[in-house]
Formats: C-alpha cells, sequence, structure tokens
C-alpha cells in the first residue's frame, strides 16, 4: 500500500478523533508517537531490545530464567510497561490498525491501575451497576489519579449512552 | 400410504436425527438476505454520522452509536457506500486486486452494505476470498482440552500430545467452575512440555478469566462474548463499552486476547429483532473493530444449531469468518461444537475453512475425545486424527497438524502428567499419583481415569489461589523437578508479556518464541504460486503418515 496514503488516512483519522475528544491534548500526544517504529522494527523483543524495558527499568536479557529459579526475583518484573505499548501501537498504526493501536494506548494508561481496580472498573461499566455519577466519578479518578484521559473519556462517552439507553443502576 | 424402502433407507441415515427448519424472518431465522435487514446507508454531518443504516442518530441503539464512533472510517465512508455492492465484491475476489486496497475500503461500508456484498458470492468466491483476506499468511489451527472429570493429569497429557500433534493455541474451559485454575494451570505445563511457545487460555466468566490471566496461568483469552443486538449484550451482562474496557485491560497486561460472536446467537436467545443472523453478526463485527480487538473467534460457535437448520446457513457461517477478515481481523474460524450427526455435512461445513486456510482452521478441534468435550462437543474430535491427517495429504493442505508416532505420543503424554505432578506438589495442590500418571499416559479419554476427590481438590485450590501463587511458582516448581525444559517454555511465555508483540494481529508463536503475526507474516495472497505454500519441509512430514505403506512393504 502507497505509503503516502497511509500516512494521510492515519492523519486524517486521528484529527477526527481528537475533534471528539474533551482533552485531547494529552492524548493526541501520545497517540502520534515519535520514535518513527513500524512494521520493520516488529517483533520488538528481537529487533529493538535498547527500547523493551521492564517496569524497573531492567533489559530482556536481564531478566533470567536462572533469577527466577534461584529466587532472585519475584518475577514482579514480567509486565509490560505503558511505554512499550505505546511502541506497539506505534507499529500497528504504521500496518493501518487506527482502532487497535488506540486500544494499545489505552492499555498503556492502565498499566498504571492495579488488578483490583481494573477487575472493579470493568464490573461497574457492565449494565445497570453504575449511576451515572458513579460512573463520571470512575472517569475522574482515572484522569486524575491515573493520567489515564482516554479510558476517562471512553468512560464519560459510556455514561451518556448509558443515561440515553436506560442502562444506569436503577433502570431494570 | 404404502413406504417406499428407499425412503425407509434413508430414515436410517445420521442425518435423519438433524434438526432442519424453514425460514420465520420475523424471529431472526433467516441466515442471510433477510427480507427485514435495514438497506445500506450513511450520513456523515459536520464529522459525525448523523444516519446508519436507515437509523437517524436519535434512534441509535448502543452498537449503532459505538459503529458510528470508533469503527467507520469518516474520511471514505460515503464513497464506498456510493460503489455498486456487486463491483465491491468483484473486487473482494479478484486475485489481481491486492489484499491492502480491500482491506482501505472494509471501514468505509457500514454492517448491512458489507452483508449486501458478500451476498453476492457463492460459496467458492468466499473461499477465494478468504484465502487472500486472512490477516496472517500462514494458516494455523487451535483445540480444545477439557475432561468431564476435570481430571488434571488427563488436561496435562491431553495438552502434550496435542502440542506434539501441531496445534499452536489450546483452550480448555471447566465442568464444574471452581476448578478452573486446576485446567488452566494443567494445560498450561501439558502445552509446554509438548511444545514451548503454544499459548493457552481457559474459557470462563470474564472478570475471572481475565485474574487467571494476571496470574500467568493463561497466555491469551478468546471467550470475551459480543452480541448484534442491545437487548442480548446486556443480556451477558455487558456493553461495548465494558468491553472495550476489557479489551485495554488485558492488552495493559500483555495478555493476547480476542473477542467471540457468531451467527444465531440473538435467535437463540430471543432478541434477534426480526433481522438475518449474518446482518446482526456484521454488527458485532464492526463492534469489535471499533473496539480495538485484534481479532474474533467466529463461525456461529455455540450457536450452529440455528443457522445450520436454515437454508444457506452454513455459507452464512464462512461469509462471517470472511466480514471478519475484510474488516483485517485475526479469525479463528469456527468448526467447533458439534452441530450433525452426519459425517458428510461436518465435512463439507470444515472443508469451507480448511482449503482456502485460515488464521486458525478450527477454534476448538477436539484434543479429546467427543464425550470429554465441555464445550458440547467439536466436529471433529481425536477419533478424527487420521482422517484429517488424509485430507491434508489427499490435497496438500496445511490445516496445522502434523503425523505423529505413538511412542513419541506416549512418551510426551507421560512427561507431560508427570510435571503437572511436580507442580501440585510445590503449590500445595492435592498429589497426583503415580497410578493417575500411568492412566493418563496411556488413555483414551476420562473413562480411563481414576476419579479424583474434588473436594479435596477445591481445597487445594482455594489454598493456592489466596497464597496468591502465580506462574512463577509453577516455573520454579518444574525447575526444582528436573523438568528445566518445561520451566523454560513456561517461563519464555511468561516473559513475552515484556514486549507485547504477541498482542498484535493473529500473533502465535513458533518453538524458538518467535512471534510470527499478520505484522511479519502478512497475507500477500495474488493469484497461484503466492501466498502461502505448503514448504517441501512441512511437505515430507504430510506425505509420511504412519499407515502408508513403503513400496518394498507392499507383497511380504
Amino acid at each position: 500500500m502507497d505509503k503516502e496514503l497511509v500516512e494521510s488516512i492515519v492523519r486524517n483519522v486521528l484529527s477526527n478523533l481528537d475533534e471528539g475528544q474533551s482533552s485531547p491534548s494529552k492524548s493526541s500526544k501520545k497517540s502520534t508517537g515519535g520514535n518513527g517504529l513500524t512494521d520493520k522494527d516488529y517483533p520488538l523483543g528481537e529487533k529493538r531490545k535498547d527500547l523493551v524495558k521492564t517496569p524497573t527499568g531492567k533489559s530482556l536479557d536481564d531478566v533470567k530464567f536462572a533469577d527466577i529459579i534461584s529466587g532472585k526475583t519475584d518475577g514482579s518484573e514480567l509486565k509490560i510497561t505503558a511505554d512499550t505499548l505505546n511502541y506497539q501501537a506505534e507499529i500497528a498504526r504504521s500496518v493501518d490498525r487506527e482502532q487497535f493501536a488506540k486500544n494499545l494506548e489505552r492499555a498503556a494508561e492502565l498499566t498504571r491501575v492495579e488488578d483490583e481496580r481494573i477487575l472493579e472498573i470493568y464490573n461497574q461499566l457492565r449494565p445497570y451497576r453504575s449511576t451515572k455519577q458513579e460512573l463520571l466519578d470512575i472517569a475522574d479518578e482515572l484522569e486524575n489519579k491515573y493520567d489515564a484521559v482516554i479510558n476517562a473519556q471512553l468512560i464519560r462517552e459510556a455514561a451518556d449512552v448509558y443515561e440515553k439507553r436506560n442502562r444506569l443502576k436503577g433502570d431494570r | 400410504m404404502k413406504r417406499s424402502k428407499r425412503f425407509l433407507e434413508l430414515e436410517k441415515r445420521p442425518i435423519s436425527n438433524d434438526g432442519f427448519i424453514n425460514e420465520w424472518p420475523e424471529a431472526g431465522l433467516v441466515a442471510m438476505e433477510g427480507p427485514n435487514d435495514p438497506k445500506p446507508s450513511v450520513r456523515v454531518e459536520n464529522g459525525k454520522i448523523v444516519e446508519l443504516d436507515g437509523k437517524r442518530r436519535e434512534e441509535f441503539d448502543m452498537l449503532d452509536s459505538f459503529i458510528a464512533d470508533h469503527t467507520l472510517d469518516l474520511d471514505i465512508v460515503e464513497d464506498v457506500m456510493a460503489q455498486d455492492s456487486k463491483e465491491l465484491a468483484h473486487k473482494i475476489v479478484d486475485i489481481n486486486v491486492c489484499r491492502d486496497e480491500v482491506k482501505r475500503f472494509g471501514l468505509g461500508m457500514t454492517p448491512a452494505k458489507v452483508v449486501e456484498v458478500v451476498g453476492h458470492m457463492n460459496v467458492v468466491e468466499m473461499m477465494m476470498a478468504v484465502q487472500k483476506m486472512r490477516a496472517r499468511k500462514t494458516p494455523s489451527n487451535q483445540c480444545h482440552v477439557t475432561n468431564v472429570k476435570d481430571h488434571p493429569a488427563l488436561l496435562a497429557a491431553d495438552a502434550a500430545e496435542a502440542a506434539l500433534r501441531g496445534f499452536d493455541e489450546m483452550e480448555t474451559t471447566v465442568g464444574i467452575v471452581r476448578y478452573a485454575p486446576s485446567n488452566a494451570i494443567s494445560i498450561m505445563v501439558g502445552s509446554q512440555t509438548g511444545r514451548g511457545g503454544v499459548l493457552t487460555q481457559c474459557a470462563v466468566e470474564e472478570a475471572m478469566e481475565l485474574e487467571m490471566g494476571m496470574r500467568g496461568f493463561t497466555a491469551y483469552a478468546e471467550t470475551v462474548s459480543v452480541y448484534g443486538t442491545e437487548q442480548v449484550f446486556v443480556d451477558g451482562d455487558d456493553t461495548p463499552w465494558s468491553k472495550s474496557f476489557l479489551a485495554s485491560a488485558y492488552a495493559s497486561r500483555g495478555l493476547k486476547m480476542r473477542y467471540t460472536s457468531g451467527t444465531g446467537s440473538e435467535a437463540e436467545m430471543g432478541f434477534a429483532d426480526g433481522k438475518s443472523m449474518l446482518y446482526l453478526e456484521a454488527r458485532c463485527l464492526y463492534m469489535t473493530k471499533g473496539a480495538g480487538v485484534q481479532g474474533i473467534q467466529n463461525g456461529s460457535i455455540s450457536c450452529i444449531g440455528v443457522p445450520g437448520a436454515v437454508p444457506s446457513g452454513v455459507r452464512a457461517i464462512l461469509a462471517e469468518n470472511l466480514i471478519a477478515m475484510l474488516l483485517d481481523l485475526e479469525c479463528a474460524s469456527g468448526n467447533d461444537q458439534t452441530f450433525t450427526h452426519s459425517s458428510t455435512r461436518r465435512t463439507a461445513r470444515m472443508l469451507m475453512q480448511f482449503l482456502p486456510g485460515t488464521d486458525f482452521v478450527f477454534s476448538g478441534y477436539s484434543a479429546v475425545p467427543n464425550y470429554d468435550n465441555m464445550f458440547a462437543g467439536s466436529t471433529h474430535d481425536v477419533d478424527d486424527y487420521d482422517d484429517y491427517l488424509t485430507l491434508q495429504r489427499d490435497l496438500k493442505v496445511n490445516g496445522g497438524l502434523v503425523p505423529v508416532d505413538e511412542e513419541d505420543v506416549i512418551k510426551v503424554r507421560n512427561k507431560g502428567v508427570r510435571a503437572l505432578q511436580a507442580v501440585f506438589k510445590e503449590i500445595g495442590m492435592p498429589d497426583i499419583t503415580d497410578e493417575e500418571v500411568e492412566a493418563a499416559t496411556y488413555a483414551h479419554g476420562s473413562k480411563d481415569m481414576p476419579d479424583r476427590d474434588v473436594r479435596e481438590d477445591f481445597r487445594g485450590i482455594e489454598e493456592m489461589l489466596n497464597k496468591g501463587t502465580t506462574g512463577v511458582q509453577i516455573v520454579q516448581a518444574l525447575a526444582k523437578h528436573g523438568f528445566e525444559d518445561v520451566a523454560e517454555n513456561f517461563f519464555n511465555l511468561l516473559k513475552q508479556r515484556i514486549a507485547g508483540d504477541y498482542l498484535h494481529t493473529s500473533a502465535i508463536f513458533d518453538e524458538n518464541f518467535h512471534a510470527i503475526s499478520a505484522v511479519n507474516d502478512k497475507n500477500d495472497y495474488a493469484g497461484p504460486g503466492t501466498g502461502y505454500r505448503v514448504s517441501d519441509e512441512l511437505w515430507e512430514k504430510l506425505k509420511n503418515v504412519r499407515f502408508a505403506k513403503d513400496i518394498d512393504e507392499i507383497g511380504e
């Protein structure tokens, strides 16, 4: 596929998405990336080992089988970071997968949210679980506590739709 | 009436036990080209879709809103919608129009439009299109590993054998829900014994599935269901927004995931809204795309009895796979739940995906006997292995399996169970006895296995979870008992989360944990001699089934 065409489509899609967002500044900065990563850098874990780090800053080669076996490390470094997810989003965008890239960027934000809180928020988003205010509070929490602006936007949008379609707590 | 002996014979055939119904569009019992399906339409005003398939924005339900705001490409949608559906169908099938060009207009079609477009195709044309449009160049296969007893030893043995036979993904589920963590661990240990890099999952309730992924008991998730009407979606206890959040939650932990949908689910749940099964499935697929999920398991799946009973239903199932591919989604293309008593019918249904090749031809070939399949059976199972290998050999098709020797199978099954025995000992689960190891090594299915003390197993599972056990303890247990190679495979699978390469569309691993996906293995089919071809090396393996005789053996 013509590269210029890809780029122009991506640019257009991005600008459209930004129009629909209340706080586009933070998220759009993240989503445009800026490391110039493409499918040629994939798999990142092989071709761009220099970029891939654990949450504590270790490189892939420093995460050793022997250290897990000996109990020297507890395995808490076996996690993806926000940076790596944003790199993968760039790669996704380079092969014209805009929505998937967006998902990876939301995921990057969620790396900052604890497992338990993620499960709770997911359950709160299910139909008839929350009042509109409760959903808006979650959105604020995500934005203020975790700097998760894209997720906050998604939840505000859900609050509006749930209200319109009678899917809030007490609507059943 | 005096009965014809010919008809009496026909009624003895297995197909007589299948259920067939005539179309009933008002109840959604029509596969495709439904008389009440909306006419395709779209209108964009001020950078927003204000009309979608005959509905104004004020009338949008949750799915319409989501598709309008997250999926469709506003820059192209009006242009593509203005094109003739038959011409679009031509481009999709034409080997001279490359995949990228077709992919470009996928998001310019509304659900009603894409259904109209594929409605112009017969199944051979759809297969041509699938061959060109599937995301990953190399086809692959997924299997089910379950049993009625949730017997961990047997799960590990079956997973080890399935990995040796070539499956790249494995899925388990439970007879009794509380067994879920035990089942997940059992197939993960078994699979990594058979072949490092096989991806495994455990299909249970969404939140529980996520928790097991976070703990490192599974490598991916698939049972994240979406539906084509708002009422059924909500009855499934989710919305497009909760499901989108879930998708990001998985990715945030470095875990691959795909959604599940399929024709017939809405009719089966009683809220088809008078629409055809394929139209509703198209809505699921556009919702999936908008959520940013990399892929889908579809092909009717657990509702196949519904499309299977109506005219053109099996064609609609192929059409839904194709629509997923037109949206550039990974497609695990069904062929799982049993829908017929007829061997002819099940084979014909399977050839639709087997011949062109898909990302996963089966989203659950039963790697256990059918009586042990807890996904309500599968169209093909362990007793069909030789038939399946023969089809690959007859037609020179890579359906994802390779011939194996009995001795190797016995060896790997035994090692898989012994590895799990070691793990259970270390993480405080009730022992797997040597008697169980022996039985699982040679078993056909759970009928050959002694019963477990179910209460003791539950106690063990609960304690294990309360201690905060994760994949790391499993790696340590394996290494401690001399299963270094299995431990290293398990560790590498966990380590892959750091880089996230297998989050991408259609990603699988080879035995060296090298990610193969629609990023570095793009489907480039463009007619004869292009795209995926069986390599000479693989062909040597596929030819050499154990039941083929050498020339010098004949006449002995």
